[in-house]
């Protein structure tokens, strides 16, 4: 979420809360004789507004599972979520006191940290990393859907090598294993129908060898395998020399089929480029959530515990 | 550079519009993450609970004093039938320590767990916060109105509006009436108990605390006396603050360890005795010595009895009597004693001691010393706990001192130099030197576990008898 002058209520407000819950921490110790401790009605206050706080960030969760209720705009509830969410580190910290206490209160203490830390961590790749992502990968796709796409990349690159070098002899992409996303129902393109097409263009075997070779040597590796970085075609600059080389050596009237490959490599470029990015601006996600489930139950059983004992 | 001729609409026919209906790894992971963790937690508690350990639950470690109890919950935080809330109770506390009440005029008596609190890591429970001395002491209150204190009834703490100490602000001087000059005995000396000889007193030739068995320079050797003595005389009444105080307070002044060896009780003009009247006795029982001394000394010299003045000793320009006196023996000795009782009274005894005559008696009374062994009734002081200063860096007005009425006693701004509010400093809460509970009234605890039921636990602690009043 990028975070804008639609922030500032949110923000000027969490920031008067939070000089207000600093002077008071600061007064309150002059009453109680006991100074600041989280058992005294100040100190419980705090504790009671943090897990409040919390409980409303951690609640960003369902309003997601249900949208269509009318709990609020999601951008309000995401807005909430980051402010309130960080006020609750200092009201949790002027709660303890600033001290970490027994074993439970020290896990939770250390949960709250890596809440906060890992959330303020997600806010700033949100907040920078989607325009990054707009500038550096122009033909972005819906993430579930990078293995899917590239399938289809695989089978459309298939498709134009065998329109001008006739059958590839390898495996049809329609025999593999399909991706989870499966292919698209609009999209049409039987699987193996590239590996199995006729030519469009008679070429000779020796006009097309060049061609054939380059896509079965070292492209079609790289697309069945796109993980491996180190490969050439995964690094533009190298690429953009390969297909100058390419060029030179095949016939005039396949030059639209060189480019048509170059154009897969590049978008295959960018589904490595999205799929990195997207580990950036989600990964932090497999952190922050499960920690803060783990957070608001032991939370709540100290609750219990420290109101009894 | 590729050319893209890729459409929007062409990249959006790619994709499966039923995809988020399947599940993605990375929404696979989240979840078993966020499910895997939260069992972890649960079962962790379980596993304690189980286990009946809460010491997981404990807000923080016990102190030191109650460090054997600290996977014994139950033994203060006591469970009542009907009652959620099982927080530990005064009479938890008072199953093992009397709580003697602080005063009888005190508007109310806080919680015990109100001024020691718990849970705080490894301190001292008796380190209590100033705000709870301060509650009442910074706006005393009293019941029915009524103050002993005329003077502190703000305060705010040792450095904050507390007063000066009552002995220097009465302004009614030393209550001793033991004449000492401090000037004249810190000066060089030019003769010492051995002759003449240039000698330097130093303090504690005479200032030490019955706990210091070292000889004394010009005294007799410590007898064990001073205990005895600062314990039933000085202080008639246990001290509340402090119960062993042989290190804390100077020992009282003692004539026979600290004066005597300068000072001799001589009474005979022609020193026909080599011992002085004894010390510590009424004029009364001094008369009677010096009867018996001159009565056993004229029997065993009966010429001494012819007594020829000397015309050169007559001063009073007086008519002098006839060249020789025979006198009987009771008139010698009486005429002996009216002599030796004359320079005791006028210069002897009254060097240090208040004499007065009252009209018709015979024998002067003596006011008795009044030397206070304790300044600071209300609180408590330690010399021992500073014993690595000169005495002279607090008792600056020593040296000067000319006057018995003088109070030698610093002021709190001395004590404020070292204990301060801050970090380096020494220690200037009001527990220092104060006590809230009077330890004098403490009553005898009961004890009722065994050790091994405290190192084990035990299944269920007795029921906390009610707390009795004037406790706390």
């Amino acid at each position: 979420m990028l975070i804008d002058e639609t922030h500032k209520k949110w923000r000027d407000f969490s920031l008067v809360f939070l000089l207000v819950a600093t002077a008071f921490y600061c007064w309150y110790p002059m009453r109680p004789p006991q100074g600041r401790n989280g058992g005294s009605a100040v100190g419980i206050a705090f504790g009671i507004i943090g897990s409040a706080f919390m409980v409303f960030a951690g609640l960003l969760g369902a309003r997601k599972k249900f949208p269509v209720w009318r709990l609020g705009p999601a951008q309000t509830w995401m807005r909430g979520h980051l402010w309130l969410g960080l006020l609750s580190l200092p009201l949790i910290l002027f709660h303890g006191a600033f001290r970490f206490g027994g074993t439970l209160t020290t896990v939770l203490m250390v949960l709250l940290v890596i809440v906060i830390v890992s959330g303020v961590f997600g806010a700033v790749l949100q907040h920078y990393m989607p325009r990054m992502m707009t500038r550096e990968v122009p033909l972005e796709t819906i993430f579930e859907q990078i293995d899917s796409v590239r399938a289809q990349l695989l089978e459309e690159a298939d498709k134009s090598v065998a329109a001008v070098c006739g059958p590839l002899g390898v495996m049809a992409v329609g025999s593999r294993k399909l991706p989870a996303g499966g292919y698209s129902e609009r999209g049409g393109a039987t699987p193996a129908a590239a590996a199995a097409a006729t030519p469009a263009l008679a070429l000779t075997e020796e006009d097309s060898a060049p061609l054939r070779s380059f896509y079965l040597r070292q492209m079609r590796p790289h697309l069945e395998k796109p993980g491996a970085g180190d490969h050439p075609l995964a690094d533009p600059g190298k690429a953009s020399g390969i297909f100058e080389e390419l060029r030179k050596r095949v016939p005039p009237m396949v030059q639209e089929t060189v480019e048509d490959l170059e154009d897969i490599c590049e978008e295959e470029r960018q589904l490595r480029r999205q799929a990195r990015l997207h580990h950036w601006l989600h990964g932090w996600l497999l952190l922050h959530i499960p920690v803060s489930l783990a957070l608001l139950v032991l939370g709540a059983v100290h609750a219990y515990k420290a109101l009894r004992f | 550079m590729a050319r893209f001729t890729r459409t929007t609409k062409k990249l959006a026919q790619r994709i499966d519009l039923q995809y988020f209906k399947r599940s993605s790894p990375f929404r696979r992971w989240r979840f078993l993450l966020s499910v895997g963790l939260t069992a972890l937690a649960v079962v962790w508690l379980a596993w304690q609970t189980l286990a009946r350990n809460n010491r997981a639950y404990s807000s923080g470690q016990m102190a030191t004093a109650h460090s054997l109890l600290a996977t014994q919950c139950a033994a203060c935080h006591v469970s009542r039938t009907g009652v959620f809330r099982e927080h530990a109770t005064n009479q938890a506390c008072l199953e093992c320590h009397d709580g003697p009440l602080h005063h009888a005029n005190q508007v109310f008596a806080p919680d015990c767990a109100s001024c020691h609190v718990e849970h705080r890591g490894p301190v001292r429970l008796a380190a209590t916060s100033d705000t709870n001395c301060t509650q009442c002491h910074g706006s005393l209150q009293a019941k029915g109105g009524s103050f002993s204190f005329a003077v502190d009834r703000n305060i705010e703490g040792f450095h904050s509006r507390h007063p000066e100490f009552a002995a220097l602000r009465s302004g009614k001087g030393d209550s001793g009436t033991i004449r000492l000059n401090h000037s004249v005995h810190l000066r060089k000396l030019r003769v010492s108990p051995n002759g003449p000889e240039e000698i330097q007193l130093d303090c504690d030739d005479c200032h030490r605390t019955p706990g210091d068995k070292r000889p004394w320079r010009f005294g007799e050797t410590s007898s064990g006396r001073d205990e005895a003595q600062l314990r039933t005389t000085a202080m008639e009444k246990p001290d509340p603050l402090r119960p062993n105080p042989t290190r804390a307070y100077m020992a009282p002044i003692n004539y026979s360890k600290h004066c005597a060896a300068c000072h001799l009780l001589q009474f005979d003009t022609k020193k026909r005795f080599t011992e002085g009247v004894p010390h510590g006795k009424q004029p009364r029982e001094i008369h009677e010595f010096l009867m018996n001394k001159y009565q056993g000394h004229i029997a065993n010299h009966p010429a001494d009895l012819r007594t020829i003045p000397m015309p050169d000793q007559n001063l009073t320009g007086k008519p002098a009597s006839p060249l020789a006196q025979n006198l009987s023996p009771p008139q010698w000795v009486d005429e002996q004693v009216a002599e030796a009782e004359k320079i005791l009274w006028r210069k002897t005894c009254n060097q240090c001691h208040t004499l007065s005559f009252p009209k018709g008696a015979s024998l002067p009374e003596v006011a008795p010393p009044n030397i206070p062994v304790k300044w600071m009734l209300h609180a408590a002081f330690d010399h021992n706990a500073h014993r690595m200063m000169t005495c002279t860096s607090c008792h600056a007005g020593a040296t000067t001192s000319q006057l018995t009425s003088d109070v030698l006693l610093p002021g709190i701004q001395n004590c404020r130099q070292c204990h301060r509010p801050v970090l380096d400093a020494a220690e200037s809460r009001c527990f220092e030197c104060h006590t809230y509970h009077d330890w004098s009234k403490e009553k005898p605890v009961k004890g009722r576990f065994t050790s091994q039921e405290l190192l084990h636990g035990i299944a269920t602690f007795p029921q906390p008898r009610d707390a009795e009043p004037g406790q706390r």
